[in-house]
């Protein structure tokens, strides 16, 4: 249930309970997040943006997410 | 910059608070439970959730709320001699150490991040880790599904809100139908000999007081002007009613210095 942060960032940070997902939504288009294990961020891939999580606390304020490469997503959709 | 004043007067804010208000502030909080009499199962969307010092103030009162309901309950069985097996005993004290009691949940949401990872800490230090979840988000545009919450409360964060008609709005859509919402926030005093008194003394009295506990004068002069500023009692329970809210009713706290605003999504 509880999704792991990683063993280089576990001290650091602590652990984001997925189970947030059932009802955290991107508070732009409020439509589902996807949990990034490797950067540790909440992602909306239809907008290309990333909310980052500190200390197992999501931020979900516009201003506080970052544009994912576009370059990468395309990458990514042609791999799966 | 409302983060501005936040921020340097944090450190300092409790003793404020309990000086300001002579610590009727915690008694304000604890009417806003009573109002809301919350049953364990409850869904709590608590918004603008204070500052660091006041972290998680509702959050910990509504679960202490939940499980002495709880503890209530079963006395009640247990006094009424009903069958209450070594099976249902037992589960009585396991959903205290994996979940609040019902399944409730609680999620405490501010634009100010530092203030919930205090709060956070706090919960943990309290022994209020379970069912609790801390958001950075912004009211104005919450980060939530449609119809998920039982209960929205803002406790002196409203004021603050830039768009406060926005705010409401969210509030509205992130309630489950049946939801209730719950304002606790300075209104204006209905008693004109009071209101002398107020008047001298947030503009007199509060200032000086924030210079010499806080050193920041400036910042509690804002404080000050955006209790101010905020809709009276009348206005604000039309704003709430503009935004769809039905049985909107509100109840004075000491000379109506403070107000709980209340309404439902029906």
């Amino acid at each position: 249930r509880r999704a792991s942060g990683g063993q280089k960032g576990r001290e650091q940070q602590q652990l984001f309970d997925s189970a947030l997902l059932q009802f955290l939504v991107c508070p732009l288009s409020k439509k589902p997040l996807r949990y990034e294990e490797s950067t540790n961020e909440l992602i909306n891939q239809e907008l290309g943006i990333a909310y980052p999580i500190t200390d197992g606390i999501p931020n979900m304020i516009p201003q506080a997410a970052r544009m994912i490469d576009r370059k990468i997503q395309d990458e990514e959709s042609k791999k799966t | 910059s409302v983060y501005h004043v936040f921020e340097s007067v944090a450190k300092k804010y409790d003793i404020m608070n309990d000086s300001m208000s002579l610590g009727i502030h915690r008694l304000w909080k604890d009417t806003l439970l009573h109002q809301m009499n919350p049953y364990p199962g409850t869904q709590l969307l608590d918004v603008a959730g204070g500052t660091e010092t006041n972290a998680g103030d509702i959050a910990f009162r509504f679960i202490n709320y939940i499980r002495s309901q709880w503890d209530h309950q079963i006395r009640q069985k247990l006094k009424s001699h009903q069958n209450l097996s070594w099976q249902e005993i037992s589960k009585s004290y396991q959903q205290e150490e994996n979940e609040l009691p019902g399944g409730s949940q609680v999620v405490v949401c501010d634009i100010n991040k530092e203030m919930l990872k205090i709060g956070k800490q706090k919960a943990q230090h309290l022994g209020y880790s379970e069912g609790l979840s801390w958001v950075v988000g912004n009211a104005e545009e919450l980060p939530f599904i449609d119809n998920k919450f039982d209960v929205y409360t803002i406790a002196f964060g409203i004021r603050n809100v830039t768009h406060i008609d926005q705010a409401l709005q969210e509030a509205y859509r992130v309630l489950k139908p049946g939801g209730r919402f719950l304002c606790l926030e300075f209104s204006q005093v209905n008693n004109p000999l009071i209101s002398r008194l107020y008047d001298l003394y947030s503009f007199q009295v509060i200032p000086v007081l924030g210079e010499i506990i806080a050193g920041d004068w400036k910042s509690y002069q804002y404080l000050v002007e955006s209790i101010r500023c905020f809709p009276a009692q009348e206005e604000f329970k039309a704003m709430i009613e503009d935004t769809g809210f039905l049985k909107v009713e509100y109840q004075n706290l000491t000379s109506g210095i403070v107000a709980i605003h209340s309404g439902f999504k029906l």
